[in-house]
């Protein structure tokens, strides 16, 4: 019966009166919404007692809040073992901050002449039921470990079913006493809130953050050309922290930004046992690219003869690319007689690979710069960016069994002429040119 | 003139240029000031360009961590940062796009400081190292280029080293023999290929920068030595502090322009700018792939080249260098005026080349 009171009966009350009491205190008298500043009367164990004080319970009560907001999305941070235990830490030693902070304001609040005068006994009353609902607190988070994690399961669902007007004390009726005596003390504060100075938390100073500095005049010259100066002093101070903050943030940003970027670049790629053979199979195949070039070359040194291709493979209209002895491009045909035609495929303008397809006039053309080459003498046409024709190749034929059947050095006239069924068995060769000079 | 005068003279001159009595925190840093007039926005073209400069250096060295600069590797180890390695797309991205922001700002630093006869007595020198440093730039743009080896970039080169080889037919003697020479100790071997890719390698990643560090911090130097110059014939509307008010202000450019890239970078490859399939490895035994052409900054002088006779592009390009290196002692007596007209006309013919250039040569070959 007591407990249904407490835990249902005592949260509706404590909820309407708080919410008509505010409105009409915020509605009826709009300034005494503040809690009373004694700055003025004490200002050094203030410093010592509100900043402390505010820190602290604010970081506390906006977990608390979360928590009961985002239910899932707090126990969804939890579940990472380490922002428990960092919570559960920043927790205690944010209320352990919060009341070293409100025993400072007590002890001040109750020594201080000055503000005895000023002292009313709601504050008191105040003071000693935040002392009180603290301790309980940290009592609470001590001998029941990680009320973080189990009051998602266990308080939450209570508040929200108190919020959505289908109260179920389930959930709490079992608590240990000294979490139900913080969760009723919780209630009387909001019981509490607008007949006492608690009610500016709910007039946070937002607009301070972006309110002109308020200049105080004093009422003597001196003072005044001080309060001038002080307030110049400021702004430029209050300007410089704005440009300083956007500064730092748009440096850490960046900062930030490209370092993910540049640390993960120098980690490399990820471990892809798919990719990695990919890879290695591509560049496998360019070495062996790479070594039959490196071939090339040591065979022109080496042999008079190099093979380009079986007779049989040669096309008067589609020329088959080899590398000559000066290991540029070449291109060989077959030409109308039956014979090869066998020229360098080196552009004499730039030095660019001509195209190996022959067009209706007989000519491969140079892509680099439009030139055509007659696929018979070489020569540009007219006009061209080329000037010179396309070297002719010296180049023979042999048979299967190794015997030169045909030959032709540039300029010269073929040596042999043969039949097809005998070309048929033939291989083109090209012939190492003969030194010059030699 | 006997030599001691000789001496004395060079020794003036230089002291004059080279004033090592400002050579202190008050004068290169504290008295330093900057006009502001309608021209200042000339003021930030060079420092922009350093701010690519350095991004080239840094995203430069950590290409050089992945790069392979083997004939057989360059094109797999490309391929491998750009699809493999976090972010490797990105960087690689940035440092191609850096490179054309790059000599796009140093084109517009040159035709700003002519316009604002910024090598004026005693700035000859600083025009000089900005006239090397151009070189030294376009040098990187274009060893740059081959490194992927892929096919625009091996024929690209073939293409312009061969170039080279033409301007023997217009020297007498033996002289004729010299292009081939240079063109075959840049190349290394017969056709472009290995001995190419390490040479240019070493002239991208070393000697280049080595050079470019010397001549930049003698430019950078005498910039500081020397303040601004005035810009403009009128007088400025003010002064600004060099420090910080300018230096600032110099930063905040320079936030514009690496959100720019960075956007840049990470949204639009560069090779997407090509509208043919070039990036395939080489092949040394196809046919050279339609529409090699080399990268937008050389535009103004490739497709002239295309369309004119080589000796006249030679002997433009050797008027042109001449006339860039004497500038200050040419333009001594221009005035302002006229050496923005000029300035104009030169922009005018760059932007309408890059942009036109194909356009130009179709227009004339059909």
């Amino acid at each position: 019966m007591l407990d249904a009171f407490l835990f249902i009966g005592l949260p509706y009350i404590a909820l309407i009166v708080a919410v008509i009491g505010c409105l009409r205190r915020a509605r009826l008298s709009k300034f005494t919404m503040s809690a009373r500043s004694s700055q003025f009367l004490e200002d050094r164990q203030l410093l010592w007692g509100s900043a402390p004080w505010h820190i602290g319970i604010i970081v506390v009560l906006l977990g608390h809040l979360l928590a009961f907001l985002l239910p899932n999305v707090w126990s969804g941070i939890l579940t990472v073992p380490l922002a428990m235990f960092g919570i559960e830490a920043l927790g205690i030693a944010c209320s352990l901050l919060a009341l070293a902070g409100l025993g400072t304001l007590i002890y001040r609040r109750l020594t201080s002449a000055r503000l005895q005068a000023v002292t009313t006994p709601s504050d008191l009353l105040v003071v000693a039921l935040l002392f009180m609902q603290i301790s309980l607190g940290i009592l609470s988070a001590i001998y029941f470990r990680y009320g973080s994690a189990w009051s998602t399961g266990t308080l939450v669902p209570y508040l929200w079913s108190l919020l959505l007007l289908q109260p179920d004390m389930a959930y709490v009726a079992g608590f240990p006493m000294l979490f139900k005596l913080h969760l009723i003390g919780a209630w009387l504060f909001i019981l509490l809130l607008p007949f006492t100075r608690l009610m500016h938390i709910l007039a946070v100073p937002f607009t301070y953050l972006w309110r002109a500095p308020q200049l105080v005049v004093w009422n003597t010259i001196r003072r005044r050309q001080h309060a001038v100066v002080a307030t110049v002093r400021a702004e430029s101070r209050r300007e410089f922290i704005k440009g300083a903050a956007g500064v730092t943030g748009a440096t850490g940003l960046l900062a930030l930004g490209v370092s993910t970027k540049a640390v993960n670049f120098f980690k490399g790629a990820s471990h892809d046992p798919e990719a990695e053979s990919a890879m290695l199979e591509k560049k496998l195949q360019r070495l062996q690219l790479t070594a039959e070039e490196r071939g090339y070359e040591l065979e022109r040194q080496r042999h008079a003869l190099i093979l380009v291709s079986p007779y049989a493979e040669l096309d008067p209209l589609k020329g088959k690319y080899f590398i000559d002895y000066a290991m540029a491009p070449g291109l060989a045909f077959k030409g109308k007689d039956g014979m090869p035609i066998v020229m360098s495929a080196k552009c004499t303008h730039l030095g660019c690979t001509v195209s190996n397809t022959v067009d209706s006039n007989g000519r491969v053309m140079c892509p680099c710069h439009i030139s055509y080459f007659d696929i018979l003498t070489g020569i540009p046409n007219e006009g061209a960016p080329a000037k010179a024709p396309l070297a002719q190749i010296a180049w023979a034929l042999v048979d299967a069994a190794g015997k030169v059947v045909a030959s032709r050095t540039p300029g010269q006239a073929v040596t042999a002429s043969l039949s097809p069924e005998v070309l048929a068995q033939c291989s083109l060769y090209i012939t190492k040119p003969a030194k010059a000079g030699a | 003139m006997n030599l001691k005068e000789t001496l004395h003279n060079t020794e003036k001159f230089l002291a004059e240029r080279m004033p090592v009595e400002k050579m202190n925190y008050a004068s290169m840093v504290q008295k330093k000031e900057v006009p502001v007039h309608g021209l200042a926005w000339g003021y930030y073209m060079g420092g922009l360009a350093m701010f690519f400069f350095m991004v080239q250096i840094a995203t430069g060295l950590m290409l050089l961590f992945y790069y392979q600069p083997t004939v057989s590797d360059a094109h797999a180890s490309v391929e491998f940062i750009t699809d493999q390695i976090p972010a490797g797309a990105l960087v690689r991205n940035v440092h191609a796009w850096a490179s054309s922001l790059m000599i796009g700002s140093v084109l517009i630093h040159l035709l700003t400081a002519f316009a604002m006869k910024a090598f004026e007595k005693p700035r000859e020198l600083t025009w000089v190292t900005g006239v090397l440093l151009l070189g030294i730039t376009f040098g990187f743009g274009f060893t740059g280029y081959l490194l992927p080896w892929h096919q625009i970039a091996v024929n690209a080169t073939k293409i312009g080293l061969q170039t080279i080889e033409e301007i023997g037919g217009y020297l007498p003697g033996q002289m004729a023999e010299w292009p081939r020479l240079a063109k075959e100790i840049i190349q290394g071997e017969a056709s472009v290929g290995q001995a190419t890719l390490s040479r240019f390698f070493s002239l991208h990643v070393i000697i280049l920068p080595l050079a470019i560090f010397g001549v930049l911090g003698f430019h950078l130097v005498s910039v500081q030595l020397h303040g601004m110059s005035k810009g403009i014939d009128a007088k400025p509307r003010r002064l600004e502090k060099f420090f910080p008010t300018f230096l600032l202000k110099d930063l905040r450019v320079w936030g514009i322009a690496f959100m720019v890239l960075f956007i840049l970078g990470a949204c639009l490859p560069f090779e997407s700018l090509f509208a043919y399939p070039l990036f395939e490895p080489f092949d040394p035994k196809g046919s050279t792939p339609d529409g090699i052409k080399p990268e937008w900054y050389f535009f103004w002088v490739y497709y002239p080249l295309e369309l004119l006779p080589l000796w006249v592009i030679l002997v433009g390009s050797t008027l042109l260098a001449g006339v860039l290196l004497a500038t200050p002692w040419i333009f001594k007596n221009t005035n302002r005026q006229s050496l923005r007209l000029i300035a104009i006309a030169a922009g005018i013919y760059l932007i309408i080349m890059t942009l036109f250039g194909e356009n130009i040569y179709h227009l004339f070959k059909g």
